[in-house]
């Protein structure tokens, strides 16, 4: 089982990573490393947008920023760690995510386990996806508040858990709750599900619980402009209490951050136990935040940087599945005004104009639908959403995680996978995870079909279609654009 | 009555049938004869027992079948309420809201904060006055922030590696650079093996959860830091307390443990020992060859914290275990920053192969978080390089703990609880009468009287206590901002107030460096010491 875990790898974990490769003399109790290298095609890494990159503009921008502040900021934020670049980070997040104000923090996991006990203790419910990651969960234990749990997006069970919640009050004494809050994730990283939005924001007006929605894994790669669920869904982030994100996936960097309101921001900033005690963001990390942001979103053009661009432009939705209505519809935060980044950051012409921010976003959406709806087509089960990068295959039997693990791996152009069991997921439900990514090419998400092809049929794995019904790996390859389009589901 | 019986007789016949169809079914299943004959020879042993186990095979099953996202419907508790209630009750609900705003103190603490602009270092520059200040806040202890070098050295690794390493270590996201600062860390400190973790304050609070679980002890200094705190809290384990920096009191509270177990004839639990090296808190320094000693007469395992005595103290900065010449391998988990003590990110865990293996599966902030950015690491080996190739830089800093101390140790309006070898020195207001506090002496030994620090109680209880530290603070806060306007850049040791297990007294945080020389470094402090006299001694 280790085989599947823990491989250890050397450079960047773009489309292709390459693996030091390992033995074990002893049945796997230990790994050796061998010296040697393989290259392997990368459907693991959670680069959404390909932004993990040794060169280019923003590696370019990272390295400006090593010359001029060095490798850290050297120490708390409240402490004498905060630099210039914090505050044009800060903003900038607020923007792209569409929120008054944001904090940044050097790391993901941090961001929930040190915050959230800022936000609700004693005398608070919680009301939390079953699936909610680690980092929510620990937050969540030391906010001393009350947790409820949901069954994972069954918007059923949580109408019963709020009207339970509420109607009954605090445990033993009734007493009213001080306030509710309701944690969910974007998009869930072990199921490929994503949140839903439009519900909740219903229930939300009549149970009057904050929202906190996580979306370490849907930021930048949600959307048509890429700013998440409520983009996605064309939801007004600010009718969002708290949005929170990591920049370690489709960012290619490190850290989270959180989003809301500025009297909530500040008040994070100094009950948050990050504030005082843990060290801050570095300026190369920074540097990766702010010129991957600013490719997504395009720098305006200093000439019509005037005075309409104060005014955000209310865009088409993209993918039919708008909701918003009035007030509440998406208003796209629209380009970055060029003093919005740092004075000696100029990206190149091709991400500053957003053109390739806006390529990546289509790239990722295609192979996301593509690969998804190709599993199907050739009689595998899959999990999640069809727009989601993450595309859970399942396998069933745990046993069969390792033969797959290897059979890809063993290939002539080795793939890469993630195979995950219990106890991150239900014993019976063991799948591989595969998270695509823009940097694919449409050649590379083929060759993870004609794989899964080739050793689904070795493993027995595909119970989704009756032979009948299931396509040949030809005919998917063949109709890839229509797979791949969002008309298709 | 024969009516009765001739109604019920289909009922019986009913019933029979069942049975018996339910008795063959069973012995068809494989394995049946085995549980048969369990249950017949046990139920001869003693009837009782069958029932027994009945019920525990059925209150397994219950508790398996029982979903986590159940309702609490079967509470004693629970309230029966019509749908139109309740929809009047979420009608009359009104929550707080969900952020009060700050005080206008706090607001205004937020407001002076410094904001550096560039790169922080020795002389940085702020934002507000676009000066230059000496700065005596920020962790640089040893100049590792604009090393050439390093910068050098993490250009190559960005272009090499990328920034970011999109992965948690179990997927893909553990690189050969994270291996060799594992084994940098180990073999500098002479450990067998490291684990790196992705930010210091996160490493502390996840190794403890990662051993000790609901059920063990952990013995733990009162004013532990607050991720070590939340480690602790987070870990469920029994907590007993023992007086800051008091191993007299730590053996008391590890023979009244002993006791007890002995009392209650209760099973063996894991035992761990919790403190810090040097405390971040106050700068106090823990007499380790005395804790090593308690530990292995009384069998705990010990978790040191050395966040701020790795890479600042012993002869070329391994920190504590080689102060006292105690070898690293006595420490059962050494814990480290390379944020502070290497001027990178991140922080790391070093001890036996078994402990630090346990925690690349158990550690949830190694487990569910993406691994360090490459050059991060690569930075943090380079300063240990640096560490290995120059090691006067350790002297140097201790010749400027020295100076500062000597200017620092003669104002009069001041108490200072740090070590005098700590790189991080607090400056306290001292106290002018109140009983219930004794000053520490001026050169405060490793192990302070115990009554100066006794007090257990949180500051709301102490009456008066709260508005005394207020006062305090406010103090501390104007030696601050006038230090400022005079060029030095110095911070009071933030709290989260109201969230401590024990409320710290506000005070002065300094971080002394070697990138100022022994002259800047007096210059600076002599400017902090005329602030402090004029601000504390115009309240006397
Ligand atoms: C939903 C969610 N939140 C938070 C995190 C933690 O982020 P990081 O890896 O940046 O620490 C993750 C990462 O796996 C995640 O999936």
């Amino acid at each position: 089982m280790d085989e599947c875990f823990s491989q250890p790898v050397t450079g960047v974990a773009g489309r292709t990573i390459l693996l030091l490769d390992r033995i074990s003399p002893d049945y796997n109790h230990t790994q050796l490393l061998t010296g040697t290298k393989t290259r392997a095609l990368n459907i693991s890494s959670y680069n959404y947008l390909g932004f993990a990159q040794g060169r280019g503009g923003c590696a370019d921008a990272v390295e400006e920023a090593i010359k001029r502040y060095g490798v850290s900021t050297l120490g708390a934020r409240l402490e004498g760690g905060t630099s210039d670049l914090h505050m044009i980070s800060e903003a900038l997040v607020a923007r792209f995510v569409g929120m008054e104000a944001a904090l940044i923090s050097s790391m993901g996991f941090a961001t929930n386990s040190t915050f959230i006990p800022a936000l609700v203790g004693k005398g608070c419910l919680v009301i939390s996806d079953e699936f909610n990651h680690a980092s929510i969960r620990f937050g969540v234990r030391l906010s001393g508040a009350h947790v409820r749990m949901f069954k994972h997006n069954n918007m059923e069970n949580l109408e019963a858990i709020l009207r339970e919640a509420i109607s009954q009050g605090q445990p033993k004494t009734h007493r009213p709750w001080k306030k509710i809050l309701l944690i969910v994730e974007g998009l869930y990283s072990m199921e490929g599900t994503l949140v839903n939005l439009p519900v909740i924001m219903a229930f939300k007006k009549k149970y009057k619980f904050y929202l906190f929605v996580d979306e370490a894994h849907s930021i930048g790669a949600l959307g048509p402009h890429g700013r998440g669920v409520a983009d996605y869904f064309g939801i007004d982030p600010r009718s969002i209490d708290i949005l929170m994100g990591t920049f370690t996936k489709s960012f290619g960097a490190a850290g989270g951050y959180i989003a809301g309101n500025k009297q909530l921001i500040d008040r994070l900033r100094v009950y948050g136990h990050s504030g005082p005690y843990a060290e801050s963001m570095t300026p190369p990390v920074l540097t990766q935040v702010v010129a991957s942001m600013a490719s997504i979103m395009g720098v305006a053009l200093p000439s019509l940087d005037g005075p309409s661009s104060g005014k955000s432009v209310v865009l088409a939705h993209g993918n039919g599945n708008g909701v918003g209505v009035g007030d509440e519809e998406y208003h796209h935060p629209g380009p970055a005004p060029p003093s919005a980044l740092p004075t000696w950051l100029t990206l190149p012409p091709q991400l500053a104009s957003g053109i390739e921010g806006l390529t990546r976003l289509r790239r990722l959406a295609f192979n996301s639908r593509y690969l998804h709806n190709g599993l199907i087509k050739l009689g595998f089960i899959t999990y999640g959403h069809p727009a989601s990068p993450i595309v859970p295959l399942l396998l069933f039997n745990p046993g069969k995680m390792n033969m797959f693990h290897r059979m890809m791996k063993d290939r002539q152009t080795p793939i890469v996978v993630v195979v995950v069991a219990y106890p991150a997921t239900p014993l019976v439900t063991s799948r591989v995870r595969f998270c695509v990514s823009a940097a694919h090419t449409k050649e590379d998400v083929d060759m993870v079909l004609r794989a899964c092809d080739e050793v689904g049929d070795v493993l027995d794995l595909k119970h989704g279609l009756r032979r009948g019904v299931r396509w040949g790996v030809d005919e998917v390859i063949e109709k890839a654009a229509e797979l791949g389009s969002a008309g298709a589901n | 009555m024969n009516s009765t019986t001739a109604t019920l007789a289909p009922l019986f016949n009913f019933l029979e049938y069942s049975l018996t169809t339910a008795q063959t079914t069973f012995d068809k299943l494989p394995g049946s004869a085995v549980i048969q004959r369990y249950v017949k020879s046990s139920h001869q042993n003693d009837p009782g027992r069958t029932l027994l186990e009945l019920i525990l095979i059925i209150f397994a099953i219950r508790t398996l079948l029982q979903s986590r996202t159940r309702a609490d419907r079967s509470g004693k508790h629970f309230i029966k309420f019509s749908d139109k209630e309740i929809d009047e009750l979420v009608d009359e609900w009104i929550p707080e809201p969900l952020a009060q705003p700050l005080s206008t103190t706090e607001e205004s603490d937020l407001a002076a904060l410094p904001i550096i602009a560039g790169p922080n270092g020795s002389k940085p520059k702020l934002v507000s006055t676009g000066k230059p200040t000496t700065n005596l806040a920020s962790f640089n202890f040893t100049g590792l922030a604009g090393n050439e070098h390093i910068k050098q050295r993490a250009i190559e690794t960005l272009r090499k590696y990328g920034l970011g390493s999109c992965g948690p270590p179990g997927f893909y996201g553990t690189l050969d650079v994270h291996m060799d600062l594992e084994n940098d860390i180990a073999d500098f400190l002479g450990a067998e093996s490291a684990i790196l973790y992705s930010q210091g304050f996160s490493t502390i609070s996840s190794v403890i959860p990662a051993f000790c679980k609901r059920g063990d002890i952990i013995v733990a200094d009162r004013s532990v830091n607050f991720a070590l705190q939340k480690g602790i809290q987070i870990s469920r384990s029994t907590v007993r307390w023992f007086d800051h920096n008091d191993l007299n009191s730590l053996e008391e509270v590890l023979i009244s443990v002993e006791k007890e177990r002995k009392k209650r004839r209760g099973p063996l639990t894991r035992r761990f020992i919790v403190t810090e090296g040097i405390f971040q808190k106050d700068g106090a320094m823990v007499d380790l060859p005395k804790l090593i000693e308690l530990k292995y007469q009384y069998k705990y395992r010990l978790i040191l914290d050395e966040s701020y005595s790795f890479g600042t103290v012993g002869r070329t900065g391994r920190g504590l275990t080689e102060l006292y010449n105690v070898p690293a391998s006595k420490v059962d988990m050494l814990l480290g920053s390379c944020a502070t003590g290497l001027a990178s990110a991140g922080g790391f865990c070093a001890g036996s192969r078994t402990v630090i293996d346990h925690q690349r599966i158990n550690g949830p902030s190694f487990v569910f978080s993406a691994s360090m950015p490459a050059l991060l690491a690569v930075a943090a080996s380079e300063g240990i390089n640096i560490f290995r190739n120059t090691p006067s830089i350790f002297a140097t800093l201790q010749e400027n703990v020295r100076a500062a101390r000597a200017i620092l140790d003669r104002v009069d309006c001041i108490t200072i609880p740090s070590h005098p070898a700590s790189p991080i020195i607090h400056i306290h207001v001292r106290q002018q009468s109140p009983a219930f506090l004794v000053p520490p002496p001026i050169h405060s030994t490793p192990t302070p009287s115990r009554s100066h620090y006794s007090s257990i109680l949180s500051a709301k209880d102490v009456p008066g206590r709260d508005a005394e530290y207020d006062a305090e603070e406010r103090l501390l806060q104007e030696v601050v901002e006038e230090a400022l306007a005079q060029g030095v850049l110095v911070t009071r040791a933030k709290r989260l107030r109201g969230q401590e297990m024990v409320e710290p007294r506000p005070s002065i945080r300094l971080a002394l460096t070697t990138a100022l020389t022994k002259k800047e470094t007096e210059k600076a402090v002599n400017v902090l010491k005329t602030v402090l006299v004029k601000v504390l001694g115009k309240k006397r």
